[in-house]
């Protein structure tokens, strides 16, 4: 494992895809910072630094699966799984090893970004004002997060041997689960009751009706646990800090390791390498 | 003689399609095993197998006596270095990168030896070029050299002059004679290039739909495929007597049959025998080339 590793990150060093997160992190930071402190000279706003620090946490599912589908892809692509296996290596410890190095690089893009944020936002905005030890469990929440996200597109993957297809599926499940976040909102969002017009003798009157897409609390239910299982619904959920129970949404990301690593170490112990 | 591979009644299927059909396969120490086969017959198929990539339906191997399902298969494989079908190269990273990340893969000490890889399969003065940018054979060059990062004593190569120019096949060609020679590495090469892998083989193995159905030595082959002077005789001691004597190569078949091996004028041949009053009742002249040796075993196909 420790051989794997270390060849893994010297490969890393040397990867342009790697650099370029980097520098993709580094770069959001900079934009972000830039319009906002435009905005606070022009509407005289109030910004609020830990606010930033959390902003790269909704894209980020979305920036992973490409990483990861570059990164790992040319592991199958130019026969690197092949040659760890003939010359030793156990397939649990290849797949284990390529999602180490997937949530490392995860955490330190995100690092990047909070690190580049707090080092220029906080003399621009003022320091942070939220108590240490809350800022604190949402980064910790959001790296779990991460983790999660590493776990899915190592998933994927190692189990997809083509580079393309897997690119592909890996980018769509990205915003696939962004999409399902962003509905589940709105659903649970609707207004109980909505305006109606209805005119009786040529005398129009607006009405409030009950909405008939206002959920029962069942569904609220469904919903907000649909939500709270999916990484980009956390990850939104941690950033306007909407969530009911963070500990909840650390378990349903443990729970996410677990069941994709366990299923693509089955998976992929057993699958016919070309 | 130690045994390095001794493949056991393997089989292959693919959903009801058999890839591998009870093949079997003993390679010794030292050799350079030749695996011939046509497109499709199987010798990808039973390399990836050997190497880990995929497990057989039926039957087994084994690599330096440890079998296939043992846990310390993995362990024995690190004695081994492989390219199946095309090498394992990134093609982002220049040939020395590559090379230092294989040392690394195969946990060497040091990075010591890289530089003399190089030199050794010629990739020496590729500089930053990237892998991405090299020619075909020096791309499978490159992988030979990867395969070597882990001083193996078993190398597989899967068709590794496939696509090559008639310079790059022979750089390959000296390779492996060098690394056999110099290293003592024992080679399992794979390919249909019958004429090549005559020129550097000491045995070969014929695979047709799955099974190996001849194992020869190189040898025995070129005995099979000299000019060869069949002689049917009522009494071989006679005949025996005066090979020996003029230092003549034979090979008693049959007590009715005596083959000569080398190239005689025939005319002449008889007329010799027949001062001796050595009389053949059937004399047959016959000359072998490998491709018509390997057709006459596979049935005739027609080799790809």
């Amino acid at each position: 494992m420790i051989k794997l590793l270390n060849a893994g990150f010297t490969r890393l060093k040397k990867n342009k895809t790697f650099w370029l997160l980097c520098t993709f992190s580094i770069g959001l930071a900079m934009i972000i910072l830039f319009s906002q402190y435009n905005q606070m000279i022009t509407y005289d706003s109030n910004i609020e630094i830990e606010q930033l620090l959390l902003n790269y946490s909704p894209i980020i599912g979305i920036i992973i699966a490409i990483f990861t589908s570059l990164f790992l892809g040319a592991e199958h692509s130019e026969g690197a799984i092949r040659n760890k296996i003939s010359i030793g290596h156990k397939r649990t410890n290849i797949y284990l090893s390529n999602l180490i190095i997937i949530t490392i690089t995860s955490i330190l893009a995100n690092l990047l970004f909070i690190i580049v944020t707090a080092a220029i936002g906080i003399p621009l905005f003022g320091g942070i004002t939220m108590e240490f030890t809350k800022l604190l469990s949402l980064l910790g929440c959001s790296f779990i997060t991460v983790v999660a996200y590493a776990s899915i597109f190592t998933y994927l993957a190692m189990i997809i041997s083509n580079k393309t297809i897997n690119a592909i599926v890996s980018i769509m499940i990205a915003f696939g689960l962004m999409m399902v976040a962003l509905t589940c909102f709105n659903i649970l969002n609707a207004p109980p009751t909505i305006q109606q017009a209805t005119m009786t003798n040529g005398e129009t009157k607006v009405v409030e009706i009950p909405n008939p897409k206002y959920p029962s609390e069942q569904k609220k239910k469904i919903i907000q646990t649909l939500i709270d299982i999916n990484p980009t619904g956390q990850m939104y959920q941690i950033v306007g800090r909407t969530f009911s129970n963070l500990k909840v949404l650390s378990l349903y990301s443990v729970c996410i390791i677990i069941v994709f690593t366990g299923t693509g170490l089955v998976i992929f112990k057993k699958k016919e390498l070309k | 003689m130690e045994i390095i591979l001794k493949i056991n009644n393997l089989e292959k299927k693919y959903k009801d399609f058999k890839v591998l059909n009870h093949a079997n396969i003993q390679i010794e120490k030292g050799a350079i095993y030749g695996l011939i086969g046509k497109n499709g017959a199987g010798k990808t198929t039973l390399i990836r197998i050997i190497c880990g990539l995929q497990e057989p339906t039926n039957g087994d191997y084994s690599l330096y006596g440890i079998k296939n399902n043992s846990s310390a298969i993995t362990t024995v494989r690190k004695r081994l270095g492989a390219i199946i079908e095309t090498p394992s190269i990134y093609r982002e990273m220049t040939a020395k990168d590559n090379l230092i990340e294989q040392y690394k893969l195969v946990g060497m000490p040091s990075l010591e030896g890289i530089d003399d890889l190089l030199k050794l399969v010629g990739l020496e003065n590729t500089g930053k070029k990237k892998a991405k940018n090299f020619s075909l054979g020096m791309k499978q060059r490159l992988g030979i050299a990867i395969a070597l990062a882990n001083n193996p004593d078993f190398l597989i190569l899967d068709e590794p002059i496939n696509g090559l120019d008639p310079q790059g096949i022979i750089e390959i060609r000296e390779l492996i004679l060098k690394l056999n020679k110099e290293r003592k590495i024992t080679i399992l090469i794979s390919s249909h290039y019958l004429d090549e892998l005559s020129k550097i083989a000491t045995h070969y193995g014929f695979l047709d739909n799955g099974s190996i159905i001849k194992e020869i030595s190189n040898e025995e082959l070129l005995k099979k495929l000299e000019h060869k002077i069949t002689l049917k005789v009522k009494d071989e001691k006679a005949f025996v007597k005066y090979f020996e004597e003029n230092q003549i190569v034979y090979e008693v078949a049959d007590d009715k049959t005596i083959n000569v091996y080398g190239k005689y004028n025939l005319s002449k041949f008889v007329y010799d025998l027949s001062q001796k009053n050595l009389i053949a009742e059937k004399i047959q002249e016959t000359e072998e080339s490998l491709e018509n040796y390997y057709m006459n075993l596979i049935g005739g196909e027609q080799i790809d």
